[in-house]
């Protein structure tokens, strides 16, 4: 336990006008430190894979995606954004999206929807910025979601290595 | 502890009527109904205030909570247990970690998971710089409040350093939602320990500053000292928690008195003032600034001691089994549906508190052995904060209102939930 020490008043900070000229010393001292302020638009905050941005669907080289609609990213989505329906396709992997929604006025980034996903095919990109005139326009679709694989590789490496774990024992359940 | 305990709330001393200096005021005895605020800016948020001026004193105040309610609670109770740790970033927005640690801490005690050592060292990291980065709101608002505008600068300078950290280890700057039942979603890597050292070191010597402008100022120290002071007992009973307790010479610690995440480990004093008066309760807030720059900077030593262990506790049954192996093993798949959509925590209640910035934020939950859990509690300390006002203020000139706001320091994304 340590007891806060209550200041009392010296004479000269009673009197207050000398103090107001220490105080304008330390605005001057001020002027001459190294600008913390960033002009945003011109001056865009760096990006890197750890950057949850926007979710997005990854492509492969192929141009088939790689999503199954299994329905997974829907049911970790704490804030409802996401809605898929799933059709049949004669691809081995039997199933993709028919319709692909995010709402990207709901999405709160997250990132529960890429750690969910069993298929790699949801990723949280680095794309951060959003807006538009309309509401159904932020509702985006498969077509505004579609990235190809090799723009969200680093993201995807990213995430392999911090989930490479639990390797020193066997499997238990 | 005696059997017959008096109830404390019988011994307020509220003190009705008007001061003797002000019996002569020309305009006293003329009632003025005031709304202040949900928009005004010295009231943090969205709290309305309806006060009863008699001239320049407060003779009836109203807090007015709920412009801001969510349902958070209910919200919890039809999302899930896993689902819900994004809404706690959004409960005191300016501390997203610490609400996430304190609603992990209560599902753990539930599914009696232990986290790992590291995990729990991250989490202390976590913790104190989101509690230096609530302080520091709490010292910019207030300064600016009270005139002094340098001060919301420079402490929004330094708070800018601290979401640029978390924007490196999180990859966001606020609204981390980084915590998971079991520990925390990565590790940390020596870049990111590296810039925390880099900041907590230089970090002192900016409290140092920001001391040096307002402790000895004389508009602070005029406005704040003897303005709103609460005795123990009464700060007591009215459940207080946090530096609002401690500025009045309790020491009440959730971090010494009840540890969790190894806080009993660290080395760290407890700041308590001696009359609770706002100006007792800015000096606990400072010197909370430096004791959790020691806590996170021994922190940083246990981390690079232990590079490489687990972060996330090995339990199959609630934790999202990894990447590479959903990929081959239909088990892991399995378990990785099962968590997803249908995580059930074991039948039975559980609460855990964590010291927030604000007091003790506590999260009960209780469970019926579904995914659904049957009730979510959120003990936000900044209710018991707003509920004092009408007894601080109460007689006071309308300007210490400002002052009172700025000190008991809550956020309305808390109170209202």
């Amino acid at each position: 336990m340590v007891i806060v020490k209550r200041k009392e008043l010296s004479f000269w900070e009673r009197l207050y006008l000398p103090e107001v000229f220490q105080g304008l010393s330390i605005t001057l001292r001020a002027m001459f430190r190294k600008n913390v302020t960033r002009q945003y638009p011109e001056q865009k905050l760096e990006v890197n894979e750890v950057t949850r941005g926007q979710p997005r669907l990854a492509v492969n080289a192929d141009d088939t995606i790689r999503c199954v609609s299994c329905g997974l990213c829907e049911a970790a989505c704490p804030a409802y954004a996401i809605t898929i329906d799933g059709q049949e396709t004669d691809r081995f992997i039997e199933r993709e999206p028919e319709r692909f929604e995010i709402d990207m006025l709901r999405c709160i980034l997250c990132g529960f929807c890429e750690e969910a996903c069993p298929k790699d095919a949801i990723l949280m990109s680095d794309e951060l910025e959003l807006a538009d005139f309309s509401r159904e326009a932020l509702v985006y679709d498969l077509e505004k979601l579609k990235r190809p694989v090799s723009a969200l590789q680093p993201r995807l490496d990213y995430i392999y290595k911090l989930s490479n774990r639990w390797n020193s024992s066997s499997s238990s359940s | 502890m005696s059997s017959q305990t008096t109830n404390p709330r019988t011994t307020f001393e509220y003190k009705p009527g008007v001061p003797a200096e002000y019996e002569d005021d020309p305009i006293h005895g003329e009632v003025m109904k005031l709304n202040m605020g949900p928009q005004h800016p010295a009231t943090h948020g969205v709290l309305q205030l309806q006060l009863a001026l008699d001239g320049e004193l407060m003779r009836d105040i109203n807090p007015v909570v709920g412009f801001l309610h969510r349902g958070k609670e209910k919200t919890c109770e039809s999302l899930g247990w896993a689902k819900f740790f994004p809404h706690t970033d959004r409960l005191d927005y300016v501390q997203p970690l610490l609400n996430n640690v304190g609603y992990a801490l209560a599902l753990e005690k539930l599914a009696d998971i232990e986290v790992p050592e590291r995990g729990q060292v991250i989490r202390v990291v976590l913790m104190e710089v989101s509690r230096i980065a609530a302080h520091l709101i709490y010292l910019g608002t207030t300064g600016i409040d009270l005139g002094a505008v340098t001060m919301f600068f420079n402490t929004f300078k330094e708070r800018e350093k601290i979401y640029t950290i978390l924007d490196a280890y999180t990859g966001h700057r606020m609204n981390n939602t980084y915590v998971r039942i079991g520990g925390v979603y990565s590790d940390v890597d020596e870049t990111v320990e590296g810039m925390l050292r880099e900041f907590l070191e230089q970090f002192e010597a900016q409290v140092d500053e920001f001391e040096g402008l307002l402790t000895g100022n004389r508009i602070w120290y005029d406005r704040n000292r003897n303005v709103g002071a609460i005795t123990k007992e009464q700060a007591l009973a009215w459940s207080l928690t946090g530096p609002n307790l401690r500025g009045t010479g309790v020491e009440w610690d959730l971090r010494k008195s009840q540890p969790y995440s190894g806080y009993a480990d660290y080395d760290f004093e407890v700041p308590v003032g001696t009359i609770g008066d706002c100006y007792d309760r800015y000096l606990v807030r400072v010197e909370e600034m430096r004791q959790s720059t020691k806590i996170a900077l021994q922190a940083l030593d246990r981390l690079a001691k232990s590079r490489g262990a687990a972060v996330l506790a090995e339990d199959r049954r609630y934790i999202l089994p990894p990447r590479q192996k959903v990929q081959s093993s239909m088990e892991e798949l399995i378990h990785q549906f099962k968590i997803v959509t249908d995580l059930r925590l074991p039948k039975g209640e559980a609460y855990s508190g964590v010291e927030s910035s604000k007091g003790e934020l506590g999260f009960f939950v209780a469970s019926d052995g579904t995914s659904e859990p049957l009730r979510c509690h959120i003990r936000a300390p900044g209710l018991m904060n707003v509920q004092v006002i009408p007894l601080l203020a109460e007689g006071r000139l309308f300007s210490d209102m400002v002052a009172l706001i700025g000190s008991l320091d809550f956020v309305m994304g808390e109170v209202d939930r």
